[in-house]
């Protein structure tokens, strides 16, 4: 993973929190929409990094038995 | 006074010392086998020893006949039988008449708990040191055989969770186990989320390199939590007693280390319709706002806030699947019906200058792109209405921004 992409862990922690935020409903029209907007690209990106996930596989001492790539 | 023997004599002198002692009779003797022999005239012949000392055994062919398992080197056994000396090499050896197993209870056993006591001391097997295991780890390292079942389970049950998995692969049994296991295990230092070392099922034989020293100082020296999963259900290991999660089998540990992936899917699915209703909720709060503020506050900031949310909206409909955008739609809408109100309301002091409104059957019409040639258009100005016909759309964005 690049060091700019937030992890799955962050994003729906972030989530969780942008969903309180909105039910709360203390914010400005702008502010619900803001906080809207950020929360479905935030479902976006983890839905997207949960179906692209190829199974990458690493192994330390060299090659991989080819069975496992 | 000095007396002179053969060595044959002295060998019998000692034979008839032994021999005769009723305590060296009858007698049950505990080791471990080694050296065991099964020597093709039918008689057994092995090495009892424990951690301090060994003595030879010999299983006479009759005797044998009795034996209910087969006798191995490692075999942890009770020997039944008397103490003789085997005369051409003044060799004492026990001659068993019969042999039981010894479940775990040989030297090696005891060694086992002498370590598990000494790790103990030591704060190994502290609960209080037991790391919990990360929620969504991205990086999972497992510290197994590559051409083990194991990894394959682990593999499966890991199954579409999206995590870097890497493999540091050990020898898990026979000569050398135990260094490769504590160094694989070491290799992955700072390179992982959450460890497994695991591998199937085996003889306690097999299992036995995870009881080892060094293997456990390894897991203790881990920066991320380890899960082990050694054999089955019933094997316990030290390594499971230093590990911060103990897993009955690979499979099992595997599903301790990845949350639910369908699960996640089911939680954004919800969490979507939260966040759309907590939207739908504070507009319609807002609406109730637009009501009353729209006689108090600048006609013309309400109008420009209404229509950036209305390209947002527009936006967000874009983003939604089918059921989603129905729900956006109609949100849109009545925003729309606020906006028209508003308009209508709100403006007037605009128009008067000069400035005109203009709409169509599906709404306000704010750039050239939502209006088509041939459209009916109506502009509202300082005072009553015009009824126009679209002759042609100008895409003007760039002179205004």
């Amino acid at each position: 993973m690049k060091k700019d992409e937030i992890g799955l862990e962050e994003a729906l922690d972030s989530l969780e929190q942008i969903v309180e935020v909105l039910e709360e409903g203390k914010m400005t029209l702008e502010e619900s929409l803001d906080l809207y907007e950020k929360g479905m690209k935030l479902v976006k990106l983890c839905n997207s990094r949960l179906e692209g996930a190829q199974r990458r596989i690493e192994c330390l001492t060299g090659e991989l038995p080819p069975d496992l790539t | 006074m000095t007396q002179i023997f053969t060595v044959t004599d002295l060998n019998q002198r000692i034979a008839d010392r032994l021999e005769n002692d009723p305590r060296l009779h009858d007698l049950w003797a505990r080791g471990e086998v080694s050296n065991y022999l099964h020597h093709r005239s039918g008689h057994r012949y092995f090495t009892l020893k424990d951690e301090g000392s060994s003595i030879s055994c010999v299983l006479f062919k009759g005797s044998a006949l009795s034996l209910n398992f087969e006798l191995e080197d490692g075999k942890n056994v009770m020997v039944f039988g008397d103490v003789a000396v085997y005369r051409p090499q003044g060799r004492v050896q026990l001659i068993a008449r019969g042999i039981k197993q010894d479940e775990g209870l040989g030297f090696r056993h005891l060694q086992l708990e002498a370590l598990k006591k000494k790790l103990a001391g030591e704060g190994l097997f502290a609960l209080e040191r037991k790391r919990a295991l990360p929620l969504y780890p991205e990086r999972i390292g497992i510290v197994t055989s590559p051409q083990g079942a194991a990894l394959q389970d682990v593999l499966r049950t890991i199954g579409p969770y999206p995590a870097k998995i890497i493999l540091s692969p050990a020898q898990v049994q026979g000569e050398g186990a135990e260094e490769s296991i504590a160094s694989a295990i070491l290799a992955l230092r700072g390179r992982a989320d959450v460890i497994i070392v695991c591998r199937g099922g085996g003889s306690t034989e097999d299992l036995w390199c995870f009881n080892s020293e060094i293997v456990a100082r390894a897991i203790f020296a881990c920066d991320a939590p380890v899960i082990s999963a050694v054999g089955h259900e019933t094997d316990v290991t030290i390594a499971d007693y230093v590990a911060d999660m103990r897993a009955a089998t690979p499979t099992a540990a595997a599903k301790m280390a990845v949350p639910d992936v369908e699960e996640i899917k089911e939680g954004l699915c919800s969490t979507q319709v939260r966040m759309m209703r907590a939207l739908w909720t504070s507009l319609e709060r807002k609406e109730e706002r637009l009501e009353y503020l729209k006689h108090n506050v600048s006609a013309k900031r309400m109008y420009s806030l209404a229509r950036d949310a209305r390209q947002r909206l527009d936006i967000l409909c874009q983003s939604l699947d089918a059921a989603q955008a129905d729900k956006m739609q109609s949100l849109r809408s009545r925003l729309e019906l606020a906006e028209g109100r508003l308009a209508a309301v709100g403006p007037r002091a605009t128009l008067r200058r000069g400035y005109a409104i203009v709409r169509s059957q599906k709404g306000l019409i704010l750039q050239a792109q939502d209006a088509r040639p041939g459209d009916v258009l109506e502009l509202i100005l300082g005072r009553g209405r015009l009824m126009c016909r679209v002759l042609e759309c100008l895409d003007g964005r760039e002179e205004l921004e």
